[in-house]
């Protein structure tokens, strides 16, 4: 196993492979935890501070639903949006690459034997 | 797919059919006879799939992981059964119904620990894993030490967790079913112990799968019935529950629970990365057969948790409206009856009388055997797998020997729920918890995400910072305000901070980073350079376990 690991690192499209995945997920965990730390510190500093201050407004004149309760479902959401979006790409377009560079590594360990 | 789903339907169908019996019969006497006629007809149907069950486990690939062979679509359903313990449906409830807005902090938060397991760590862990966490850790560092901390890790996590649950299901089973909380315990220990040692992973995963479906659908109902009453106006009934709490417009605002800043943080830290390494549901993604199909079981996972987690935004506040002020459900001082945990079953009652209670009531129950199922698998397995496969027979251990301690490990720590169940009975066991979520957050996240991830991870590294943040986490946790200040009677906690897991994670990350950094070793050079291989196999599944079956 560890020659075909060896042609596998050897292929320069490996390495785009994985620093494109890498990032994708980088990005998409930031705002996820961006997300929530803004839901924890705004309930932390609520009311003092102005991130957090308009949670609990209403979000219309004489309403009682909040912006902390539009906010909290809308990101629940985003959620399992990013992920939905997440998987289509990562089984669909990474995978197909990734196949191919097994395949042919695989293939040029097999000759080198 | 189709069993699991006709099973449900029976169930419901002989259940409801039952119940109709039983009252018409006049037996009831004040017992929910709807309640206990839908369980028995939730236990016939898990022992029936646990019967078939048993005769498809043959190996430990079997046991633990069904095998290898379960579908992204029914792995998915079964983590949502894994997941939503019963904390999910009457603990979130409970908190908004009493501090407001701040009780959705267990709804998002813990969701979000869904992304980050399917951007960091899901298709990783599948193609490293074997049947523990423990296995990826292994993949590169010294099996010995690191199982040891592992596993100690995890059998804490899973007794924390367990003991919260076993109580959970007594005092419901007790105020719903009319029934002792002992005999209780002895039941839920009873089918464990069946459903496991007999079943392994395949029947785990078919109660699971039953159980989600049991969840969702009467959690929808309740939702659809509560809606209703406004006409499907959510404004409607947040008006109302404003009009209803004492606390009028704050029950919509944030702050009721958490006021203390660093708490509020240090709580959120907790939900997000202890939720995201629980061993007892990454363990199901070794029950699929590749990446592909891991990153599949996610994807349903967080669309029906995310289904599920909507719907406590209406269910809460749903419970301030119609609980609150409906003498039934209070008591002589005005106290909702059996504590805020009830919330959602009196919730059921008002919508949809003692038919929608008795289904509430037998789905909650339900809840608490399959995740009770789930973390005695993932205990035997840190006991069979990594102590006594691994650490105690160096690897050298029968398949025949191994299974054989798995089914021992399944009913001792069946026994062990139900001893610790009746020793814990009237204790408040809420702050139990907070000890398995931040073990997890404390041990697992950091050992998972920097041996998959950092290069420079080394074995020592791994054991000093583990093992000194699982002991500073446990300090801190019995020197906080819940256990020295609530239960052992001290004046002031001497750390002030009910949730330690900031802390604890700080500890045991950072010491992890330094040690390794200031390990040179022959190992920790030997544990850096195969860093490459197991990049190539984390990022590829060439070489993951059970790749070659198909």
């Amino acid at each position: 196993m560890e020659h075909i690991y060896r042609e596998i690192r050897r292929d320069p499209r490996f390495h785009d492979l994985e620093r494109k995945r890498g990032r994708l997920s980088w990005i998409l965990s930031t705002i996820v935890i961006a997300n929530c730390l803004w839901y924890i510190f705004a309930t932390a500093f609520f009311p003092e501070a102005g991130f957090a201050a308009f949670w609990g407004k209403p979000i219309g004149e004489g309403m009682a639903t909040t912006w902390g309760i539009v906010i909290g479902f809308l990101q629940t959401i985003l959620f399992v949006v990013l992920v939905v979006w997440y998987i289509r790409r990562a089984n669909g377009e990474f995978d197909t690459l990734k196949d191919i560079i097994v395949a042919d590594a695989t293939r040029a360990a097999g000759d080198k034997k | 797919m189709k069993k699991p789903l006709l099973a449900a339907a029976l169930l419901i169908g002989m259940g409801a059919s039952l119940g109709a019996l039983a009252q018409a019969t006049g037996v009831t006497d004040g017992m929910n006879m709807n309640a206990i006629a839908m369980f028995l007809a939730f236990v016939m149907v898990s022992l029936w799939i646990t019967y078939w069950a048993a005769g498809r486990v043959k190996s430990t690939s079997d046991f633990y992981t069904a095998g290898g062979q379960i579908s992204g679509f029914q792995n998915g359903l079964a983590i949502t059964g894994d997941w939503c313990s019963s904390a999910a449906l009457m603990g979130i409830a409970g908190l908004i119904y009493t501090t407001g807005f701040d009780g959705l902090i267990y709804s998002v938060i813990p969701f979000g620990a869904w992304p980050l397991m399917m951007f960091l760590l899901a298709d990783r862990l599948r193609n490293l894993g074997k049947f523990t966490i423990a296995d990826i850790v292994s993949v590169r560092m010294a099996r010995v030490p690191i199982r040891s901390l592992i596993a100690s890790a995890g059998l804490a996590f899973v007794v924390g967790y367990l003991i919260v649950q076993m109580v959970g299901a007594g005092t419901l089973i007790s105020s719903l079913f009319g029934l002792k909380y002992e005999y209780a315990q002895v039941i839920i220990g009873f089918l464990i112990i069946v459903y496991v040692a007999f079943g392994g992973m395949v029947a785990t995963t078919y109660v699971q799968l039953i159980k989600a479906v049991l969840l969702l659908s009467g959690a929808s109902f309740i939702t659809f019935a509560v809606l209703a009453k406004f006409g499907f106006s959510p404004e409607g009934l947040y008006e109302a529950a404003v009009t209803n709490h004492p606390t009028a417009e704050k029950v919509m605002q944030p702050g009721g629970l958490l006021s203390d800043p660093i708490n509020a943080i240090s709580c959120g830290v907790m939900l997000l990365f202890g939720g995201a390494a629980m061993p007892h549901v990454l363990m199901r993604f070794f029950t699929v057969p590749d990446a592909k199909e891991a990153r599949r079981s996610v994807a349903w996972a967080a669309t029906f948790i995310g289904y599920f987690y909507l719907l406590t935004f209406v269910i809460g506040y749903g419970a301030v409206v119609f609980v609150m002020k409906d003498p039934q459900f209070l008591d002589a001082a005005g106290v909702i009856k059996g504590g805020a945990n009830m919330a959602a079953i009196h919730l059921a009652e008002a919508m949809g009388g003692d038919l929608l209670l008795g289904f509430i009531s037998a789905v909650a129950f339900a809840t608490i055997v399959a995740v009770v199922a789930g973390l005695t698998i993932a205990g035997a397995s840190a006991i069979s797998h990594d102590l006594y496969a691994n650490i105690l027979r160096h690897g050298r251990a029968s398949d025949a020997e191994v299974m054989k301690v798995s089914r021992f490990a399944s009913i001792g720590l069946g026994i062990l729920g139900i001893i610790l169940g009746i020793a814990f009975k009237e204790e408040n066991i809420a702050y139990l918890i907070v000890l398995p979520f931040t073990i997890s957050s404390t041990v697992f996240f950091p050992v998972l995400f920097l041996a998959m991830y950092w290069r420079r991870l080394t074995t020592t590294g791994i054991v000093v910072g583990g093992w000194l943040g699982l002991a500073s986490a446990v300090v801190m946790l019995v020197v906080g305000p819940t256990i020295w200040k609530d239960i052992l009677g001290h004046a002031a906690p001497i750390f002030p901070y009910k949730y330690p897991a900031l802390f604890s994670m700080a500890i045991s990350s950072v010491t992890m980073i330094v040690v390794s950094l200031l390990d040179n070793s022959a190992r920790a050079r030997a544990e850096v350079a195969a860093f490459d291989d197991q990049f190539v196999r984390s990022q590829t599944g060439l070489g993951a376990e059970g790749a070659a079956r198909h």
